[in-house]
């Protein structure tokens, strides 16, 4: 005597990601970083523009403030970011 | 017997229902508590109440993309202890959830803990047995316990609203096991949450906000509107001292022994809001009394209103029959998230 029961998860329908491109080298590149505006990120990406510049010699940053620290980053921002070779996502809290 | 060919979800042989329990706890498919198995019988009945089909998209959660089906939201009700007739109310909860005003992604993966409270109105809560009397903010009934911890297997299992998964909470609170109450429509002086907010007087409806613990006051010195509201803003002012300043949705929960003096002073539940909305504020120097002197900054003077409009306020008529006692029920954060309401039946998209 058995029971049969259904799978309670969203299961098999699970939507498969995959890593951004990587670029090639980081030198000169325009790298930008995506705060989601809480107070402790802003240490932690000058710290990281600091070693980028020095470390991997980056052309240049632009930041990006989150209009809403819970919600995905505005169109706008995803918009500008297509100009961007590189792009760091962070939360801080 | 409801039609199981159409359900679509893998089906898994087990040994008996204890063994159920085990694999299921196993997967993380439960919130620690024993679950109903959900057979393909039991889940078809429920969707043969509802009268939708097993691929009926309930909604489509806005930030992942995911893709909600009447099927999956009726294995988790069943799971839950939910009986058919309850379905209704928790596919209706689950589509508010949805609503991009009420930021289900940010409220349900933020570290600041929040639950999903739920408020039913209109004639559903009578005919599946809604108790809005005694221990309306605890488990008051079968109805109201099994739906709201439907919905909490709901985000668990096809959001993955787990803790230390989407769920960041540093501490949550007792209402993510479970938290639905329903109005006490009949011995309330005032027009339904869901009157007041979709403007039919005969609509069910399920209203969902992301609600922080309930906070419990007292006043039962006093008949007067204003002294017993003063109670209420005393709390909601604390509430923005000691946790956030920003203002949303706060509700308040009145028991009879308090709406008996209002009615007695004829206010009316606009009467209510405006009241709150001019007393419930502080200024950002009262930070500094509780430890936050760090963030009082240059804008010491600034004054905060709690609610950003009168009609922020949610005003519910609950509670058992003796006691003057309310209950705050401050929002997440702010008005990151705004309370959602839908009515049993309505689609959404369609």
């Amino acid at each position: 005597m058995t029971i049969e029961v259904l799978d309670p998860s969203y299961g098999d329908e699970t939507r498969e990601f995959s890593l951004a491109g990587r670029p090639a080298s980081l030198a000169d590149a325009t790298v930008g970083f995506v705060s989601n505006g809480k107070q402790g990120t802003g240490r932690f990406f000058d710290a990281l523009e600091r070693e980028l510049i020095d470390s991997f010699g980056i052309g240049s940053v632009v930041r990006e403030v989150k209009t809403n620290y819970s919600a995905p980053a505005d169109p706008e921002i995803m918009d500008r970011a297509k100009e961007w070779n590189a792009l760091v996502s962070g939360i801080g809290d | 017997m409801a039609d199981t060919s159409t359900l679509s979800s893998r089906r898994i042989s087990l040994d008996d229902p204890l063994s159920v329990q085990e694999y299921f706890h196993s997967r993380g498919w439960t919130d620690g508590l024993p679950v109903v198995p959900p057979t393909p019988d039991a889940v078809a009945a429920c969707l043969d109440w509802v009268g939708l089909p097993a691929d009926h998209l309930v909604g489509v959660e806005p930030v992942r993309g995911r893709a909600l089906t009447a099927e999956k939201v009726a294995i988790n009700a069943v799971m839950a202890g939910c009986l058919p007739m309850h379905v209704p109310v928790v596919i209706t909860a689950v589509t508010a959830m949805l609503a991009e005003e009420f930021l289900l992604h940010g409220t349900t993966a933020s570290t600041g803990g929040s639950a999903v409270l739920l408020i039913v109105n209109g004639p559903i809560r009578n005919e599946i047995g809604m108790d809005a009397t005694f221990n309306a903010l605890g488990p008051s009934d079968r109805a109201s316990t099994c739906i709201g911890r439907a919905v909490r297997l709901v985000l668990g299992n096809l959001l993955e609203v787990r803790p230390g998964e989407i769920d960041r909470s540093t501490f949550g609170h007792p209402g993510k096991i479970s938290w639905c109450l329903a109005e006490d429509e009949e011995n309330s002086p005032w027009e339904s949450l869901a009157t007041e907010r979709l403007g039919d007087p005969h609509v069910s409806a399920v209203t969902a906000m992301a609600a922080m613990a309930p906070r419990q006051v007292m006043n039962e010195w006093t008949t007067e509107p204003e002294q017993i509201l003063d109670t209420f803003v005393a709390e909601m002012r604390a509430n923005m001292r000691h946790y956030s300043i920003w203002p949303g949705n706060y509700a308040i929960v009145l028991p009879p022994q308090l709406r008996q003096h209002f009615q007695a002073a004829t206010w009316s539940k606009s009467d209510i809001q405006h009241y709150v909305f001019e007393k419930a504020r502080i200024h950002r120097r009262e930070w500094a009394d509780c430890g936050k002197r760090a963030v009082v900054g240059e804008k010491g003077d600034q004054e905060y209103a709690a609610l950003p409009d009168p009609e922020h306020l949610i005003i519910v008529a609950a509670g058992g029959p003796a006691g003057g006692f309310g209950a705050v029920i401050p929002p997440w954060l702010g008005h990151k998230s705004r309370a959602a309401t839908v009515a049993v039946g309505a689609c959404t998209d369609c």
